[in-house]
């Protein structure tokens, strides 16, 4: 596992929705403004874990890293190519390379199509291998992500979640891509069943030495997975540090907060912790506050904060932050 | 410490449940409805005595007549003044009508079948496409089909005005030229409207010359019109509001009073009638079939199906068609009934089925006037025959509704 | 000895008493054994946490505590519910009705459903105090303000008259909790209230729910799949799995002296904050239990790597094990 080599780069990429949309009256003016003016660095094997709560703008991120939005702005290098400016039929096949495994384990998969058919589509669509070969390969593909071979025939909702999610990491594995985008894979499962998810993503990472972006809202099950930690906050990126600088070092205030609370299981603990309990809601992301974004909950916000954006910039080797006060 | 088994063995120990198809789920949840099985049985009736009764039972409607058995009450007993037994009585020209009833419904099945089929393919077709490239981004063949489509709709107006169909084609292939070059000049849209309406303006304007002076300028002004409406290239949601937009017009007519209009303006006629009833469904499937393309284009299998880069088409026919089809069979099946209904309908104005053409509104339309006379059996069998074809149509459709319903076994 | 001796053992009787409580849903595939005859006791003032995964018979078990089960095709087949010296399943349904939102008080998992979007949302609480507390408009109107500032709304007398659309997802949870709190229920059940929250908003309406607990003094049943969230707010804890509780007791017996192996299993599916790198997470192979088809042993047989032949034959009941209460339902507990 080299850390050194990048595998991806966003730079300063945004992506605002329009809202209010007419075709013949009222022209495009506001927008959601999902994904604002965010970077970061992907490095080859790691797991990377975005985190955020909802409208922070991670799933945004995970589906614009893979085109399936096209950002309005900003630069996506994947293994030095720019994919923003890449046209179509090229992106296609670069499609190939990076994967994504979905959210709703009972809406990823097509019910209509059998079990053995979803996970060859992407072969069909990228090798020319033939019908014998595929079929061996998702039978070697369901072994591979614990589930029995001869459930090539069956279809989705003969599975439970978590089996299904299992169906939808092995469409994933199918082309042995380099990236995986993990859109929060286990927030819709059973906590038992999440566990057995989250062990076979990492066996199948020391397997396989695929990079994971890790998208998820539980901040313990993301510091459990990954190595570096992205933490979001209204489109904006408020601090990206190594996982146990996350936990041991938290700097940022909504970090903190985070983290604070994250329920721990154990009652000794939980009922000794000082709790930081962020007062109010997440705004709308049409109208984000002016200033630092997240002035409107912040427990030490001041003048500043509610008149200038905080500068991202680095705070230690590999330790970025978004705050005035740090 | 105990033994422990290890967790590689519970794992392989995976239950799923039993393999059972969804169509075989649908048609068991089908038949264990008693209202759906009453539709069932009812259609099933239907169909098999309409198709019977067309390819074994011969019946030539031009010699049936019968002067002497004029409106004979229904009876199991054979008469004196008919060699034939009529359980359901004579007409007025002393034709069985129990035979008549029998035939009718075999038109009455060819109305149905013949109008969905025009009003699904049409209006499937188009709300499938209105409704996938809503959301997607159109690649450039697409967009060359779509707006070269625009561009022999639009031109159908001034291909009209000046009777010269090949109009239609060169403003087809502005629409594909204006595709094609859609870089060109697209820093200017402004001089690129310009430059598009100049060009329509002269075909319509100079091939209208030919024709009259004064068409000429209807046809450069029309002409005008549609190359500034052609210069920019259409996208997804364009086409599908212009498409929606279509469709609302067509709505906003009272749909019998516009079946009534085109088959006057066709001529009467069965073929006309299935014609004008098929046109006026179109807005309904479209409409069905768009919303139903957007709501699942929202799911994520969609979405997975891009990112792994698979092709419109594939997405299309692979993920978005099976998935849509539920409710259009629901539709299809409620569709028969309103069908029938229309027909029935058309041939009792005397707009449908053309006499002496077993159907069964024109059989109403014939007799409801002995009604007074105490006929009363001329006109209750055939109305019976509306009724309960319907009744079948519709029950099976509610059935099918509650059996194929999208709230999957999870 | 079972949790039945259990509650006849406590000096004053309990708030409520449930005793081999059973819920059946009858299905086109077959029964549906939700709840298989549980037994719990829950005193006056005390917070319990009902643990388990979907499906385990938690939200179902409250449901038919506050006879909102939908009969047929549900059915309560056997049991009592003994609330204040009352077996709930023996009142008339009219007698019920004035039992429920006044005695007891239930808040939904989903907020975006739980209030009805055309009223607004002052006029739903009003509603339910009106009705309840026999007051007239204005009183319960002024009541309303005080609630919704109790839970933490801001500008009370502003957004009394907005509309359930106007509110974010934890106002709304808050607007529910001002609901089940308006008639000052003696319990308050709340099924996955914050399931549907991010966890800033989850960490407000815990704190609130516990500040309220002791300000009011209510008894509160919360239910939940997630161990975490009740480890540091309730005192006892009912682990339910397949429509059983397999494991009960005080929340540090649960936690510190884990029994069951399936409740060791969900423990050990929570990562912790303060793991080691590279700790490997402790997963339960396989899928719970058919409902339909329950197998005759063990509800758990077939996903315990602890399991030996008796285990399948005969169904462990619960048995105590410690003069707090814990219990457990296991025939190998003292071996592993």
């Amino acid at each position: 596992m080299s850390q050194n080599k990048r595998l991806l780069q966003v730079k300063n990429l945004k992506k605002y929705f329009p809202i209010s949309s007419g075709v013949l009256f009222n022209r495009q003016k506001r927008y959601v403004k999902a994904v604002d003016d965010i970077s970061f660095e992907v490095y080859d094997g790691e797991t990377l874990g975005l985190v955020g709560e909802t409208g922070c703008g991670k799933t945004t991120v995970a589906r614009t890293l893979l085109q399936l939005y096209r950002p309005t702005s900003g630069q996506i290098l994947f293994d030095g190519i720019n994919l923003t400016e890449l046209p179509e039929n090229e992106m296609r096949k670069i499609r190939s390379r990076m994967q994504m495994i979905f959210q709703d384990p009972y809406a990823s998969l097509n019910p209509r199509m059998t079990v053995g058919s979803i996970i060859s589509a992407p072969l069909d669509v990228h090798t020319q291998m033939s019908r014998n070969e595929k079929r061996e390969k998702v039978q070697e593909l369901l072994q591979l992500v614990g589930l029995n071979p001869d459930f090539v025939n069956r279809y989705p909702h003969e599975f439970s979640g978590g089996q299904r999610q299992r169906i939808g990491i092995a469409r994933a594995l199918a082309l042995n891509p380099d990236l995986v985008v993990c859109d929060e894979p286990i927030s819709s499962l059973d906590v038992s069943i999440q566990a057995q998810v989250v062990n076979l993503l990492e066996e199948l990472q020391n397997r396989l030495g695929m990079t994971y972006i890790f998208v998820a809202h539980d901040l313990s099950m993301v510091r459990h997975i990954s190595d570096r930690i992205v933490v979001m906050y209204l489109g904006k990126v408020m601090e990206l540090a190594d996982r146990n600088e996350i936990y041991l070092r938290p700097q940022h205030p909504y970090t903190k907060a985070l983290m604070s609370a994250v329920p721990i299981p154990n009652p000794k603990k939980a009922r000794s912790r000082q709790r930081i309990i962020l007062q109010g809601d997440i705004p709308s992301p049409i109208n984000p506050p002016k200033g630092c974004n997240f002035n409107t909950r912040c427990p030490i916000a001041q003048d500043i904060c509610f008149k200038e954006e905080p500068v991202y910039r680095e705070l230690a080797l590999g330790h970025f932050i978004a705050c005035h006060f740090v | 410490m105990t033994e422990i088994i290890s967790e590689d063995q519970l794992l392989t120990e995976f239950a799923v449940r039993e393999h059972r198809s969804l169509w075989l789920d649908a048609w068991r949840r089908l038949i264990s409805n008693r209202t759906a099985i009453l539709g069932l049985v009812i259609v099933a009736i239907f169909l098999l005595t309409a198709i019977g009764a067309h390819f074994f039972w011969e019946y030539d409607p031009t010699v049936d007549l019968d002067y002497n058995a004029k409106l004979l009450a229904p009876t199991f007993v054979r008469s004196e003044e008919s060699d034939q037994l009529h359980i359901f009585g004579t007409d007025k020209l002393g034709r069985d009508i129990f035979r008549r009833v029998v035939h009718g419904g075999w038109n009455s099945l060819r109305v149905g079948i013949i109008a969905v089929s025009i009003s699904l393919s049409i209006g499937g077709i188009l709300g499938l496409l209105a409704g996938f490239f809503e959301s997607t981004h159109l690649n450039g063949v697409e967009q060359a089909v779509l707006t070269s489509l625009l561009g022999l709709g639009c031109g159908a107006l001034p291909a009209w005005i000046a009777n010269q169909p090949f109009q239609a084609l060169l403003f087809m292939l502005l629409g594909l030229g204006s595709a094609l070059f859609s870089t060109f000049m697209a820093q200017s849209p402004y001089l690129r409207k310009v430059l598009f309406g100049v060009i329509g303006m002269a075909i319509g304007g100079l091939l209208g010359l030919l024709v009259a002076p004064l068409v000429g300028l209807v046809c450069a002004v029309v002409g005008l019109g549609i190359g500034i409406i052609l210069a920019k290239p259409i996208s997804g949601k364009a086409f599908s509001s212009f498409t929606m937009r279509v469709m609302d017009i067509i709505l906003s007519f009272p749909s019998y009073l516009l079946a009534i209009a085109i088959v006057a303006f066709l001529g009467p006629g069965l073929e006309k009638g299935m014609l004008a009833i098929g046109f006026v469904g179109i807005p309904v499937y479209a409409r069905l079939a768009r919303s139903a393309v957007l709501s699942v284009s929202q799911k994520e299998y969609v979405l997975a199906s891009q990112s792994i880069g698979e092709s419109h088409g594939r997405i299309l026919f692979r993920h978005i068609v099976p998935n849509i089809l539920s409710p259009i069979i629901v539709q299809a099946t409620m569709g028969l009934a309103d069908a029938i209904l229309s027909a029935a309908a058309l041939g009792f104005l005397g707009l449908g089925a053309v006499p002496p053409i077993p159907e069964w509104g024109a059989m109403l339309g014939d007799s409801y006037k002995y009604l007074s006379s105490g006929a009363w059996w001329a006109v209750l069998f055939p109305g019976l025959a509306i009724m309960f074809s319907v009744l079948g149509f519709n029950l099976l459709g509610d059935g099918l509704r509650d059996a194929l319903d999208p709230k999957m076994r999870l | 000895m079972t949790a039945n001796t259990l509650s006849q053992q406590s000096i004053n009787s309990p708030l409520l008493r449930v005793s081999n409580l059973q819920t059946r849903f009858h299905t086109q595939d077959g029964v549906v054994h939700a709840v298989n005859g549980i037994s719990y006791h829950l005193d006056s003032g005390e917070i319990l946490g009902v643990v388990g995964e979907s499906g385990c018979g938690k939200s179902v078990h409250a449901l038919s505590i506050m006879r909102l089960i939908q009969i047929p095709p549900g059915e309560i087949a056997d049991g009592e519910i003994w609330f204040e010296g009352r077996d709930l399943l023996k009142l008339s349904e009219n007698e019920m009705r004035h039992l429920r939102g006044r005695d007891i008080a239930m808040v939904f998992q989903d907020p975006m459903t739980s209030l009805n979007p055309v009223f607004t949302v002052g006029f739903q609480i009003c509603e339910a105090l009106m009705l309840h507390m026999n007051m007239t408009r204005k009183q319960a109107r002024e009541r309303t303000i005080e609630l919704l500032n109790l839970v933490g709304i801001p500008e009370p007398t502003k957004r009394i008259d907005n509309y359930p659309h106007q509110f974010s997802g934890g106002m709304r949870q808050r607007a529910m909790i001002a609901m089940a709190l308006s008639c000052e229920p003696k319990l308050l059940i709340a099924d996955e209230p914050t399931t549907a929250l991010d966890v800033t908003i989850q960490a407000q309406i815990i704190d609130l729910v516990m500040k309220l607990q002791k300000e009011m003094g209510m008894s509160v049943m919360w239910i939940t799949h997630d161990l975490g969230i009740v480890a540091e707010m309730v005192h006892k804890i009912n682990v339910m799995y397949a429509g059983f509780i397999i494991e009960e007791g005080l929340v540090d017996d649960i936690y510190d002296e884990t029994l069951h192996p399936y409740t060791k299993g969900l423990l050990g599916s929570l990562p912790s904050i303060d793991e080691a790198p590279g700790t490997k997470l402790v997963s339960i192979p396989g899928l719970p239990p058919d409902l339909i088809a329950l197998p005759s042993g063990c509800p758990f047989y077939a996903r315990c790597t602890y399991r030996q032949d008796h285990c399948r034959e005969e169904r462990p009941v619960l048995e105590t094990v410690n003069a707090n209460g814990h219990a457990v339902a296991c025939w190998r507990w003292r071996e592993i």
